[in-house]
């Protein structure tokens, strides 16, 4: 592995997501395919009745770089893996977490801590992918990623809004595969901010009686000329003009001034709000970035740091959703491509890890205030109930009411959505 | 060629390999004091002629965690240390006597490079216990005001004033005689390191927020009135650089500062010399330190600066005109423990690095072959 590791200790382009897929992403956005997943057109409705009609929702907390398990929900106190943090106790009686987490440590009743996930790569682009499908990237296959299969299952057919919203492209866009561009993610900037086009340059009357003569206008073209390219490139133009309409939901300029206190004032706490907002808008999955833990050297004070952001707006996130009667149906992931290294190198830095590593369940579907699984007393190996990548989704699946193994057909050929053999890790799911 | 500290040498390695040692102090020119991650200190009598390397003979007894800051009072009488306890303890340098004790000088690990501990499926067991016979001591006193790790700590030039920063961004000035706080104020970022001005009258601080990746926003250089907490100077935009440590020379004339709190790279340890009342850059030192620069001294000399690496060398300026002198030790470009921290010995003939391999390296400098600098 030290060969595709560059000597600055970031790793290199290959092991990440490549900017040709990144850019992929983002061009695909601003062309329209992946201004994808609403629901019905011309059925707006306040997004306070949308939010009561619709079901399950799921935010995503996804740890770019792969965060550490040891120093955040599997510590080891006193063995020589334990690094510089130390454990504090939560408001659940033998689960303690970092210091650095006391948000978490009061929110330890609603956690399920799965710290025995054991994952085939500790390599960013084939773990992002593996976390986000269930599948190994090498198969070629274009399976969906979990907020498209969400997407596809929860979401509001009358809504105006997307169902699948990423808040920032870090942690990767591994698209709706072969269920189909309509469940594309929608990727907005890390702090939750809309992309320019997303912005009217007339007033709305005008752009109705544009959006309509249009319409007249391309309705006739298309009878006289069907196919699959006219066609993708309207429902682009129509999900464009949709997200002119709702876009009100992603500005959260005016709360966000009040409630940056509490949840932090940085890109992840207002990528965290605004994931609060738009699934209390209706949006199914949010899928919400925090760059940065692939900690190769100064692991210490880099986590530190990453903590006192992470922990108050994840803290704010769980208490918002609490206060306003939807963390019950709202399913929270805390959750990385791979864990990092119980040793310590050379450079004060936790390298890659697969082997034993900790995802955090909370909120929608699952019951909290326990660990699942453990690791050996040094963190090197899972000691008990290994959960595999696929074994992770079908969990999050089966909490959100979508069954883990649901057939799909690309053509004739059958695909689940997460693959056979896989488990639901039912002594989480209430 | 230029043979200003040409015939420094190594006269003893000091092994303790139970943690990265982090942090180093001289008591006086015979006595060195060294500090671990682990939240020990041990001091060891550095014999006056020969080239054995003695045993520790004492152990400082009272922190729970990583060690940060180590240093002696301007009287030679106590010495002060600080870490991730969230505490400044006060440590008699003097005192020979205390309970017996034992402590093992290699039950560490050895640290495998970046990538290496990918494959690794245990921490290997501890090699045969090496042990020392010492003498136990417990702090003095300590200070227990902070609330997050302490990273920064400076006394004033005649000892009656300490500053303490934090991770929390809290600087707090003390009165070192009896231990009462004095004031507090807020900086922007976090303290990573701290001095005061011999004049008493500033103190400048080394802030920053760790990150992965470098943002501009989030280190800065800032210069405070020690009796207000007024901001009196922020070259944070001149001075785009995490840094690791900070320092005014004795005669107040030279104030420098070195980057390289976080690990960053090649060409990541850039030394600086700034103007002391107004903190603006005057030179730039180099060739830097690769990987980050982590500690700095001035020699008593008052012509030289030092400073150590992440490339495991010290390296010697002359501040007459900031030319780099000479690299004690090997320059390594490649992955390994830094060194931690530096410490000169008041009559300047002694140098001891604190070595994250875990060992204090003690150069003797003799100053006595010292030329002149060139001023050409």
């Amino acid at each position: 592995m030290d060969t595709q590791l560059q000597q600055s200790g970031t790793c290199d382009s290959g092991q990440h997501l490549s900017r040709r897929n990144l850019l992929k992403g983002t061009v695909l956005t601003a062309g329209g395919m992946a201004v994808a997943n609403w629901g019905a057109l011309f059925h707006s409705q306040t997004i306070a009745a949308e939010a009561k009609r619709t079901g399950k929702r799921c935010i995503m907390l996804y740890m770019e770089g792969g965060a550490s398990q040891i120093d955040t929900f599997d510590m080891k106190p006193g063995r020589p893996t334990a690094g510089e943090f130390r454990p504090v106790q939560t408001n659940v009686p033998g689960i303690q977490v970092c210091e650095f987490l006391p948000n978490m440590a009061r929110h330890a009743d609603k956690l399920g801590i799965i710290r025995s996930m054991q994952t085939k790569t500790p390599d960013h682009g084939p773990g992002g992918y593996y976390m986000h499908t269930g599948y190994h990237p090498s198969e070629r296959f274009p399976h969906p990623e979990a907020g498209a299969m969400i997407a596809k299952y929860c979401e509001n057919p009358e809504s105006d809004l997307p169902s699948f919203v990423k808040i920032g492209s870090g942690s990767g866009i591994y698209g709706a595969g072969y269920l189909g561009p309509q469940y594309d993610p929608f990727v907005v900037a890390d702090d939750g901010k809309l992309p320019g086009f997303a912005n009217p340059s007339v007033a709305p009357e005008i752009q109705g009686r544009r959006a309509e003569l249009l319409s007249f206008m391309e309705q006739r073209f298309a009878e006289q000329r069907p196919g699959d390219p006219f066609a993708s490139h309207r429902t682009a133009e129509l999900r464009t003009i949709r997200l002119m309409q709702a876009r009100q939901a992603f500005d959260v300029s005016a709360e966000w001034e009040k409630a940056k206190d509490r949840y932090g004032d940085s890109k992840f706490g207002r990528g965290c709000f605004t994931a609060l907002k738009l699934v209390e808008a209706g949006v199914s999955f949010v899928e919400v970035g925090q760059g940065n833990h692939d900690t190769h050297m100064s692991n210490f004070p880099i986590s530190k740091s990453l903590y006192s952001t992470m922990d108050p707006a994840w803290g704010s996130l769980l208490d918002d959703l609490t206060q306003r009667g939807l963390l019950q149906d709202t399913l929270v992931v805390w959750t990385s491509e791979f864990g990092r290294t119980p040793a310590i190198n050379v450079r004060a830095g936790r390298d890659h890890f697969g082997r034993a590593w900790t995802v955090v369940l909370a909120g929608g579907g699952i019951k909290g205030g326990q660990h699942y699984g453990s690791t050996d007393r040094d963190g090197f190996e899972v000691a008990e109930n290994p959960v595999s990548e696929a074994d992770y989704l079908a969990t999050i699946y089966k909490a959100m009411g979508v069954d883990h193994r649901a057939k799909h057909y690309l053509g004739t050929r059958p695909i689940w959505a997460t693959e056979e053999g896989s488990k639901p890790i039912e002594e989480l799911l209430g | 060629m230029n043979e200003t500290f040409a015939n420094a040498k190594v006269i003893h390695t000091l092994p303790w390999n139970s943690d990265v040692v982090f942090a180093v102090a001289f008591i006086g020119n015979d006595k060195v004091a060294a500090a671990n991650r682990r939240g020990d200190i041990l001091i060891w009598n550095l014999p006056a002629t020969g080239d054995q390397s003695p045993d520790p003979v004492r152990r400082l007894v009272g922190h729970t965690r990583a060690i940060n800051c180590l240093l002696l009072s301007p009287d030679g009488k106590t010495l002060i240390s600080a870490g991730n306890d969230r505490t400044v303890k006060f440590w008699d340098a003097a005192l020979t006597t205390g309970e017996p004790g034992q402590v093992v000088l290699n039950d560490g690990f050895v640290r495998k490079n970046q990538g290496g501990t990918m494959g690794l499926k245990k921490i290997s067991d501890p090699p045969p216990p090496v042990t020392a016979n010492v003498v136990v001591q417990k702090p003095l006193r300590e200070l227990t005001a902070h609330k997050d790790w302490i990273w920064g700590l400076a006394l004033s030039r005649d000892g009656k004033t300490l500053v303490t920063g934090d991770d929390s961004s809290e600087v707090i000035v003390w009165d070192t005689q009896t231990g009462a706080e004095q004031h507090r104020w807020k900086t922007k970022l976090w303290v990573r390191a701290l001095d005061i001005s011999p004049d008493g009258k500033t103190v400048v601080t080394a802030e920053n927020f760790p990150q992965l990746k470098f943002s501009e926003k989030d280190a800065g250089v800032r210069g405070w009135d020690i009796q207000s907490g007024e901001l009196k100077f922020d070259v944070s935009e001149e001075l785009k650089f995490e840094m690791a440590a900070v320092r005014f020379s004795s005669d107040g004339k030279h104030l420098a500062i070195c980057q390289g709190n976080i690990d960053r790279g090649e060409n990541e340890g850039k030394v600086f010399l700034l103007d002391p009342s107004t903190g603006k850059k005057l030179r730039e030192l180099t060739p830097p330190h690769h990987n980050g620069a982590t500690d700095l001294a001035f020699h008593p000399d008052g012509q030289h600066l030092f400073t150590s690496g992440r490339d495991r060398v010290v390296k010697i300026w002359r501040l007459s005109d900031g030319k780099h002198v000479r690299n004690l030790g090997e320059e390594d470009k490649g992955q390994s423990e830094s060194l931690c921290a530096i410490s000169i010995t008041p009559d300047g003939k002694l140098l001891a690095a604190a070595d994250g391999k875990g060992q204090v390296v003690v150069y003797e400098l003799d100053p006595s072959s010292q030329k002149q600098p060139s001023t050409t």
